[in-house]
């Protein structure tokens, strides 16, 4: 990288003297990746929002690590001013998922969070609008964790058509056949896909 | 006088027709193919030759666009859009996500295919169907009228039963009104 | 008793005539839209079709007694307008009714027609139809007074409140209201952009804007009725137009073309135009039309 990094380099220092329990790091020119404790997520979010102006809440997103059996919380957030993209991470318990809501920050987080809720399971302490929000009636476990077999679930509650779709037939071979060619070598092990897997 | 075959072929023959020239449309986009009507209806694939027009409320409408996928929270709506329209009522369903779950084969949120829950008229294949496609469905509908096979309305009322323990399977809270006659 | 054989055919006849030429009328409208889009439109029998087409559907749902009487008061009011109406000037067969003091009855037989279609959308209870309807009548406050108006200045004019008599005044072309009355000309041609019902004044059927207003819970042979209604009202107001101000016809040929070439007016300002809030088109009317009117009034009676 022949650029000088200066805004970044300067954003690593200050994040970590006030908080030295975290680990920065810098993946290329204006991505900045902060993994951080739990309890320090409040007051990094507006330590950063109200003295290096990050102001800009761009979405929060959670990522479920079933063998470590951990949710990872990643809050992205953008300044106008330095054009600089900060990535925050956490990791919350997986068995009872609770996290406080950063509903007073910015207000938009209100919808992340309940999307977050339907689909995960996390329940955010503070936030007022938990409930129904993409899907009416739902019954089962939240369906975003990996452990939610949708293609089991879509053959019991669905009468489909698979047995007459493409991809239950091999697409290749039937193509081959049909042109009268040979399929090369290295395609011959993508050719047999379980769809089960 | 009026009620011998010949004078009902007649007065069937001018009812097609003139059914088959004004088809009004109810301006509903239920899917990520509504995307392609803008474009049908406009000047370059000029739809309103064929008399084609998007009308405001399904009160008003003959043809029901079910333009894509649809989870259970819109088929809901949709079954009561369905149910407000007047008779003889005709449903088209574009692209393949209506066929046979298109793109959206594994999920657990979508309907997988449209047949066993509204009874449809014409299938238009595509992802999305180009606006040649989308008039050339239309012709298609138009065809059906003058042969008096598009009875779409007809087999909902007949298999009602049939079609009501399909739709309960997949929406669970069932509040609806009753098929208003 | 006296059966008066050849006007009573006449009576029967004219309501069918109004009809159909309302429909070219309509058809020829949206092909004139279409040309100016840059496409082919329908063909010209297109809102024959369309009418043809809803009175055949064969399930209708309708909320109560009163959406019934709606769809007939308003066929009733136009055809009513319509038979008052002098059609050609001295033929036997088409000057229709007429008693001394039958512009003021014009004047309110025409409002009847939306009166009727008020009760049968408020009957329906969809809060679309309420707002239409509100939107309606405070529209037709707007471009009911410089009508008046421009009628209160030709009737103080010729002193005179039957139609027939202001036929006769205008014998050749100089005395054409046109050139004797010019500012009520003026007004009532600005209120008549009203009365039409394109654009820009034509919140009251916006069907993007609340899902077509009074007529959105009306389907299949109520449609088809006000559909009707339109088409016949439609013609009846050119006809009182041309009478009015530009001396009548002597026959369909002269008829056809005097309210083809006025039915431009309003369709060509119509096509290029966004619409009015309501408010916006009531202060429009109250500026400048009714000022004409006024001067009418004022140069008529000093």
């Amino acid at each position: 990288m022949n650029k000088e990094l200066t805004n970044e380099n300067k954003l690593i220092e200050d994040i970590k003297k006030t908080f030295p329990s975290s680990e920065v790091s810098i993946q290329r020119e204006k991505r900045v990746i902060v993994k951080i404790k739990q309890d320090t997520v409040p007051p990094l979010l507006s330590y950063v929002k109200d003295y290096l102006d990050f102001n800009h809440l761009s979405h929060i997103s959670c990522v479920d690590w079933i063998e470590q059996k951990k949710f990872e919380l990643v809050f992205i957030l953008w300044s106008y001013d330095q054009q600089i993209q900060i990535i925050a991470k956490t990791l919350i318990n997986r068995d009872e998922p609770k996290f406080t809501t950063i509903n007073k920050l910015w207000r938009q987080a209100e919808t992340y969070e309940r999307e977050i809720h339907e689909m995960y399971g996390v329940e955010f302490v503070g936030n007022d609008r938990m409930g129904d929000f993409l899907l009416e009636d739902w019954e089962d476990i939240p369906p975003m964790r990996r452990d939610f077999n949708t293609i089991q679930f879509v053959k019991e509650n669905f009468n489909d058509r698979s047995a007459a779709r493409e991809d239950s037939k091999n697409v290749r071979e039937t193509i081959a056949k049909h042109s009268g060619e040979e399929i090369p070598e290295f395609a011959k092990k993508y050719s047999t896909r379980n769809i089960d897997e | 006088m009026l009620n011998d075959k010949y004078s009902q072929k007649i007065v069937d023959i001018i009812k097609n027709y003139t059914r088959k020239h004004s088809l009004w449309v109810v301006a509903y986009g239920t899917g990520c193919g509504a995307i392609e009507l803008p474009p049908t209806m406009t000047s370059r694939y000029d739809a309103e030759r064929f008399g084609i027009r998007g009308s405001a409320t399904p009160r008003q409408a003959d043809v029901l666009l079910i333009t894509g996928y649809l989870s259970t929270k819109t088929l809901k709506r949709v079954i009561r859009t369905y149910e407000q329209m007047q008779a003889p009522k005709y449903v088209i369903g574009f692209g393949s996500c209506a066929i046979n779950g298109g793109m959206y084969w594994d999920s657990y949120n979508t309907i997988k295919s449209l047949d066993q829950y509204l009874p449809v008229d014409v299938f238009i294949s595509g992802c999305m169907p180009r606006p040649e496609t989308v008039i050339s469905g239309f012709i298609k509908l138009q065809e059906m009228i003058t042969d008096g096979k598009a009875n779409g309305a007809e087999k909902y009322k007949e298999n009602l039963d049939w079609y009501r323990t399909n739709q309960k399977q997949v929406i669970k809270n069932w509040k609806m009104p009753d098929y208003n006659w | 008793m006296e059966i008066n054989w050849i006007k009573i055919i006449g009576l029967i006849i004219t309501p069918i005539i109004a009809f159909f030429t309302g429909t070219l009328y309509g058809g020829s409208a949206r092909n004139i839209t279409a040309r100016i889009q840059n496409r082919y439109g329908p063909p010209i029998w297109q809102n024959l079709f369309d009418i043809m087409k809803l009175y055949s559907k064969s399930s209708t749902i309708h909320h109560g007694v009163m959406q019934h009487l709606g769809a007939v008061w308003a066929i009733t009011a136009s055809t009513t307008t319509l038979l008052f109406i002098p059609i050609l000037r001295d033929s036997e067969l088409f000057v229709n009714l007429s008693f001394d003091g039958d512009l003021i009855f014009l004047l309110y037989i025409m409002v009847f027609g939306s009166l009727g279609m008020a009760l049968g959308a408020g009957q329906t209870g969809n809060p679309n139809s309420a707002i239409g309807v509100s939107r309606g009548l405070t529209q037709l406050v707007g471009y009911k007074v410089p009508f008046i108006m421009a009628l209160v200045a030709l009737m103080i004019q010729f002193k005179t409140t039957n139609l027939n008599d202001l036929l006769a005044v205008q014998d050749s072309f100089l005395n054409w209201n046109i050139f004797q009355s010019p500012f009520a000309f003026l007004a009532a041609i600005l209120a008549f952009l009203g009365m039409m019902g394109y654009k820009p004044f034509d919140i009251v059927f916006a069907p993007a804007e609340i899902a077509s207003g009074p007529p959105s819970e009306f389907g299949g042979k109520y449609l088809g009725m006000m559909q009707t209604s339109r088409s016949i009202f439609t013609f009846a107001k050119l006809v009182l137009f041309t009478d009015l101000f530009l001396g009548g016809a002597e026959n369909f040929f002269i008829l056809i073309i005097k309210t083809y070439l006025l039915y431009m007016i309003p369709l060509l300002i119509g096509i290029v135009n966004p619409r009015f809030r309501t408010e916006q088109s009531v202060r429009f009317f109250w500026k400048w039309p009714t000022a004409f009117g006024i001067i009418a009034i004022l140069i008529v009676a000093y």
